[in-house]
Order: structure tokens, then C-alpha cells, then sequence
């Protein structure tokens, strides 16, 4: 921010308090909340009927909703990424992200413990998970992690807040009735006394310590939920290196789709400007760079050795049914955002914001590759099975629920977006005032 | 009633084309089984017979299963009728002697039995015989761990030793026998004795460190198979450890190792009760605030 137009105090609340919706903002909200609704109706008819609704047979018994799950889990370990690891770092530049990446860790973590209680068909089921769980499960590590790692989140999200809600109270006119009371409710104790800032302050140290080790941990659990099963495709020692690396990837190129769209729609280029892109482009192609080094171990390894019993499965990766879904997430997911970031027209705002998009859309891709293709290739061969028991293909339920998690992620960050400052006011003062002294 | 009669002709067209279709299908050339016979006395019990059917497919033998063998003793009549058996997959069958059989097989020391196929589709008729003059082997064992087989047949009424007959001792073991000591085979001196120190001290036995001996004669001209079992003190007492139902990764959840359980609780603490002093700071902060 040295170099960059200081701006006053005022025009700065200004700037970044939170604004009503405007014509463009309800008619997203609207479809968000339509795709949310069918998605609600699919749940219910699967509630109704069973599981049956869905593709998943004996075989493949983890479809989509599991690779969303993935992809949400993964996403949501961008909070301990650009919160967590810069602030430790030192980094400032990253400031007016840090509540963009925590909004969409929260948003990502609720709807990941979501839809596992989707996929079990029966959500009484998740109770059985506490009366009948065993401690030696990875199943069990991940929703005792799950469980940590939504409420570090929430805390990482909160403890910044508090400054701001002391604004955001002090200009009580630009925001409704309803909305002073839910600030004063959740933050009208704070006064800014030096005490508070230091008690916060260590609170928010101790977050960004804490959360770097339980992030870890589960995308790592969660990697294991495969590499603990013999299954060709998840038999792996690298898997959870492999997985952190791909969510660190996907996370960031979740934040540079989101800060892209929050700077148009709220016009915030004087607070998110090109530097940001430029850095956060060099670390999308650092973290492509680094999930394509483990994708070539993951794959290429397999496939010098061809054993018999993962040829199958590999084939179908690389020439059979999966091959453009899995050529499309190497390529679009990983090779061309690489290409692009290289070069430095590559790093401004558009197409930093289009790399992104492909950088996610790749990822969740790259979590069905992973899920799905091991599942249609055991090692016994099927035998004397029903037709549709060896193909998968997710049913309008499947879909609809999945794109209504995604839907729901993507509402719950918008919610947060109006609710909340998108970009730290009290941090962003603060910076300022540092950098004129 | 036209078309009744068309549909008629039509109908008998179709039989006579199928009959032809038979008629001009020449007859597959039946193959020929090899049948073999085998007596087995186990502990001077019951005696019983192996039969086993084989055929020459290019050039090389293969077990005929699920054919019918008739078993007989001496002569082929009703009177001496063993039994009939069924092969199996491995072209072999069994049959105890019967009781009803229990007077032929007294009249002589020596006897023949015979094994009647009376041919199928696929095969054509066969039969197949074996000799044996009754015979049996006693095993002893003597404490300095000498194991003593002596070989015997029938000759009239009386049961004479018999020399120059070749014996196995071996340990029972689930798949195979093992040898006592690294000489594969014994021969019955003048007195039809045969004996074999045993050099298996170490070999495992059941908890009470019991193993079975054998004695046997294999596939002897005259005699057939004998074998005979005595069970011994002589092995390492055995307690298998089952580790079912203890704690371990594939346990119940009730079963987890302790480390785990540590590991996992340790870590839950820590995290948790950081996470709690952060909201107890949460608290301090309002009070702080309302203090102001």
C-alpha cells in the first residue's frame, strides 16, 4: 500500500461499509436461492425414496457428493492460506483479502459437514456416527476435524470483526434496524481500548498458529479417507501432500475469482488493485506448479509400472471414459493456468479472474477423477452384476443437490458480503496511518 | 380348414427338417476311460476303495467326473456288490467295504475287486481290478522315542510277520506327513519289523504337545495302502494366541489401541482447550468493554 493513494479515514468507511444489494446483487441472490430450493427439492424426494434416486449402486458408492465434499474441504484451507500463513509471514499486502478467504472458508467448511450428511442417504444416520463411530476410522478424524476446524474458522473470522462492528455501529444509518441489532449483539462490548486490541490481537495469533496444523490435518484426514483403502488409484503414500497441494490451489484460485468479483461489483480497485493480482497470480501458478509435480507422481509412476491390476483403471484416466475429464482438469486446471500466470499481461485483473475460474472449475473436476474412476475399477472383477451397477452417471437429484451445495456456498458468502465489510476497515485505517508515518 | 392343413404341412415341414438335421449328424466317437482301483486300511479298521476314472485328451490324462462305477468283491454278482459311486471333479470316488460283504471277505486271505463302468454317451463301457492279500501293520513307541512297525499278513487264520516290505514313519501335519528323521523309507527285516528313531523333538503339537505318528505302506503290490496312527506326547506344547477381540486398528471401537486413543485424545484436548481460552477471551474482551 506504500505506494498507493492514501486515502482518508472517511472515505475509506465509506468505501468498504457494507451496501444494500442493487439490482444486479437481488437478481443473483434470487438465483442462488432458486438453485438452493431445487436442490432442497432434490433432498426431499431422496428423503423420501432413498438413495435410490441417486446413481450410486454397490459399486460406486461415493459419487458426487463425495468429490464436492472434497472440493469444499478443499477450498475452505484457503482461510489458513491467506489468514493464517501471510499474517505469520508478515505480509500486508494480503490484508484487504483475509475476510474474502475467511468468508469463503466458512461458507465452504458448513457446506462440506452438509453434504456428508447427505451422502449417508438418511441424515439420523450421522448420529450413529457418535454412538457406534470407532476412533480408528479416518471417517471419525475427519468429523472431529471438520468439527475444529468450522469453529477456528468462525473465530478467525469473528476476532477482526469485532473493530469493525464498533464502525459499523457508529454509522448505524447505512445500515437496517434488524442489522444494528445482530452488530450490537455480536460486538457492541467492544470499546477499541488497548487491552481489548491486545487481548484480540494474541487471540488471533494463536488462531493463525492453531489453524495451520488443523488445516493440515484435515485435508490430510481427508486424503486418507482414500489412501487407507486398498483401491487401485488411492493406494498411495503421496495422497496427502498430493491433496494440501490441490487445495492450496484450488483455495487460491478461489479467492482471485471472488476478489475479482467483489472489486467489480463493489468497485473496490482502489483497495484490491493490480499488485494484488499480480501476487496472487504468482501464487496461483507456485501452487499449480507444485499440484502438477505431484499429479505426475501420482499418475506417472502408476503408469511406467502398468500393474496389471491398476491398468484398468488408469487406461480409463488416460484414454478410455475418463479421458476428457481428465485430460480438461489437467489441462485447464493446471498446464494453461500455468502458462498464462508466466507471463505478466497474464497477471492482470481479467485474466488472473478467467485462470481462477479454470483453476476451480478444473478442481472440482480433478476431486471427481479422484473419487469416482477408483470405484468402477476393484481389484476382484464384477461379476454377475446389474448394468448399471458398472457405469456411474449422477442423477438429476445427484446434480441438483450439488449444485445447490454450491449454490449455498456461494449464497452464504453473498449473505456474509452484505452483512459484514468485505475488505477490514479498522486494519485497513491502521495500515494506512502506519504507512504515512 | 385350408389353412389348417397349410399350418399342418407347415408343422410337419419343420419336424422332418429338424429329424434330417439329426439323422445326417454323425455320431461324435466315444471316448475310452482308464479305471484304477486302490485299498486303503487306516488304523485296521474298515477297509475302503479309491476308484479313480481317467482319459487321454491330446496326448495328455484327464479325470473323468460324474460317471457311475459299480463296485464288486471276488466275483460279479449281487452277493458281493461293494457299492456304486459317483466321481468327482477329480475323477474319483470312494466306497467303505460293506457289511453285507463281510462273509466273502472271510473266505479267503486274498482278494480281487473289481470296478465296472458300463459306458455313456461320452465314454465307452470299462472295468478296472486290484488284488490284495489282507495285511496290517502295529506301531509301538518306546520312550527313548524309537518308533516300531511290524508288518503283517493273513495266511490262513493266523496273522505271520512279513519281510521286505517298504514303510514310512512320518508326523501328521495338516497338509502332509512329515518324515521322523531324514530316512524316507524302512524295510520289515525277517521278523516283518521295521524301526525309526524319532527326530522331531521341536516339531509343535496341540496344547498338550500331542502329535500323531503314522506308520504306512503306499501303493504295495500286495498289501495296497495300510496306515496306522498312534497319538504321542512327543511334540512342543502348542497355545495358539489369537489376538481377536483385543485392541487393534481393526477392533471395534471399544478395541482401539491405547496409543491411538492418546494420540487422538491429546491432540482434541490441546486444540479444544486452546479454542476455549480463545472464547473465555471473547468474554474478558466484553467485560473489558462494559467496563469502559
Amino acid at each position: 500500500m506504500k505506494n498507493s493513494v492514501q486515502i482518508a479515514n472517511n472515505e475509506i468507511i465509506s468505501d468498504l461499509l457494507p451496501q444494500k444489494f442493487g439490482k444486479a446483487g437481488k437478481i443473483w441472490t434470487g438465483f442462488l436461492v432458486v438453485v438452493c430450493l431445487v436442490g432442497v427439492y432434490a433432498y426431499y424426494r431422496q428423503l423420501r425414496y432413498g438413495l435410490i434416486v441417486t446413481s450410486m449402486r454397490d459399486y460406486v458408492s461415493w459419487g458426487i457428493y463425495i468429490s464436492n465434499f472434497v472440493f469444499f474441504v478443499a477450498i475452505s484451507l484457503v482461510g489458513s492460506l491467506i489468514t493464517a500463513v501471510f499474517r505469520l509471514a508478515g505480509v500486508h499486502w494480503s490484508t484487504p483479502l483475509t475476510r474474502i478467504a475467511e468468508m469463503i472458508a466458512v461458507a465452504a467448511i458448513i457446506f462440506a459437514s452438509l453434504i456428508i450428511i447427505v451422502d449417508m442417504g438418511s441424515p439420523e444416520r450421522f448420529y450413529n456416527l457418535f454412538i457406534h463411530g470407532r476412533i480408528q476410522s479416518p471417517i471419525i478424524w475427519d468429523v472431529i476435524v471438520i468439527t475444529t476446524y468450522f469453529f477456528i474458522s468462525i473465530l478467525l473470522l469473528y476476532f477482526p470483526l469485532l473493530p469493525d462492528i464498533k464502525i459499523l455501529l457508529a454509522f448505524k444509518e447505512k445500515s437496517g434496524a434488524r442489522l444494528n441489532k445482530f452488530y450490537s449483539f455480536i460486538g457492541s462490548f467492544w470499546k477499541g481500548s488497548p487491552e481489548q486490541f491486545k487481548i484480540s490481537e494474541r487471540a488471533i495469533n494463536i488462531l493463525c498458529i492453531t489453524i495451520i496444523p488443523v488445516a493440515f490435518t484435515i485435508h490430510t484426514v481427508t486424503s486418507w479417507l482414500f489412501a487407507t483403502t486398498y483401491r487401485p488409484g488411492w493406494d498411495s503414500t503421496n495422497f496427502g501432500a498430493y491433496f494440501i497441494s490441490g487445495a492450496f490451489l484450488v483455495g487460491a484460485g478461489g479467492v482471485v475469482v471472488a476478489m475479482y468479483v467483489f472489486r467489480k461489483a463493489y468497485h473496490l480497485e482502489k483497495y484490491i488493485n493490480e499488485s494484488h493480482f499480480e501476487k496472487m497470480g504468482r501464487i496461483v501458478v507456485l501452487m499449480a506448479l507444485l499440484y502438477l509435480y505431484f499429479n505426475v507422481n501420482e499418475y506417472l509412476v502408476p503408469a511406467f509400472k502398468m500393474k496389471t491390476s491398476e491398468e484398468a483403471h488408469l487406461n480409463a484416466l488416460f484414454n478410455g471414459d475418463f479421458a476428457i475429464l481428465f485430460w480438461f482438469a489437467i489441462l485447464v486446471g493446471m498446464i494453461l493456468p500455468i502458462i498464462i500466470l508466466l507471463f505478466k499481461k497474464g497477471r492482470k485483473p481479467l485474466p488472473v479472474f478467467i485462470v481462477g475460474v479454470m483453476v476451480v472449475v478444473g478442481a472440482w473436476f480433478k476431486r471427481y477423477l479422484i473419487v469416482t474412476p477408483t470405484l468402477l475399477h476393484p481389484f476382484l472383477p464384477m461379476h454377475d452384476v446389474p448394468e448399471s451397477y458398472r457405469h456411474y452417471f449422477p442423477s438429476w437429484e445427484e446434480w441438483a443437490i450439488t449444485l445447490g451445495s454450491l449454490a449455498g456456498v456461494m449464497l452464504v458468502i453473498t449473505i456474509l458480503a452484505r452483512i459484514f465489510p468485505i475488505i477490514p476497515i479498522q486494519e485497513t485505517i491502521t495500515e494506512q496511518h502506519e504507512n504515512v508515518e | 380348414m385350408k389353412t389348417l392343413s397349410k399350418n399342418i404341412a407347415a408343422l410337419l415341414a419343420i419336424i422332418l427338417l429338424l429329424s434330417g438335421y439329426n439323422c445326417f449328424a454323425q455320431g461324435a466317437a466315444k471316448g475310452d476311460v482308464s479305471i484304477t482301483l486302490n485299498y486303503f486300511l487306516v488304523n485296521n479298521q474298515v477297509p475302503y476303495l479309491v476308484v479313480r476314472a481317467k482319459t487321454k485328451v491330446d496326448g495328455r490324462f484327464q479325470p473323468v467326473s460324474g460317471i457311475s462305477v459299480k463296485l464288486f468283491l471276488d466275483k460279479d454278482s449281487a452277493g458281493t456288490f461293494i457299492g456304486k459311486v459317483v466321481t468327482n471333479n477329480k475323477g474319483e470316488a470312494a466306497a467303505f467295504i460293506p457289511a453285507s460283504a463281510k462273509a466273502e471277505w472271510g473266505t479267503t486271505v486274498k482278494h480281487t475287486f473289481l470296478a465296472a463302468f458300463n459306458g455313456n454317451k461320452q465314454y465307452e463301457a470299462a472295468k478296472g481290478d486290484l488284488a490284495v492279500t489282507r495285511a496290517k501293520i502295529l506301531m509301538t513307541a518306546s520312550s527313548d522315542k524309537k518308533v516300531t512297525a511290524v508288518v503283517f499278513e493273513l495266511k490262513d487264520t493266523s496273522w505271520v510277520p512279513v519281510k521286505g516290505v517298504d514303510l514310512k514313519f512320518a508326523v501328521k501335519r495338516m497338509d502332509a506327513d512329515l518324515p521322523i528323521n531324514e530316512t524316507a523309507t524302512f524295510t520289515t527285516d525277517s521278523t516283518g519289523t521295521a524301526s525309526a528313531d524319532f527326530k522331531r523333538d521341536s516339531i509343535p503339537g496341540d496344547a498338550k504337545g500331542n502329535i500323531t505318528l503314522v506308520a504306512k505302506v503306499e501303493d504295495n503290490d500286495t498289501y495296497g495302502n495300510l496306515v496306522v496312527e498312534k497319538t504321542i506326547p512327543w511334540g512342543a506344547k502348542f497355545v495358539p494366541v489369537s489376538n481377536f477381540n483385543e485392541r487393534s486398528l481393526y477392533g471395534t471401537g471399544d478395541k482401539a489401541p491405547i496409543w491411538l486413543l492418546s494420540i487422538v485424545y491429546s491432540i482434541v484436548v490441546v486444540v479444544w482447550g486452546i479454542l476455549i481460552i480463545l472464547v473465555a477471551s471473547i468474554f474478558k474482551i466484553k467485560k473489558l468493554g462494559k467496563a469502559v
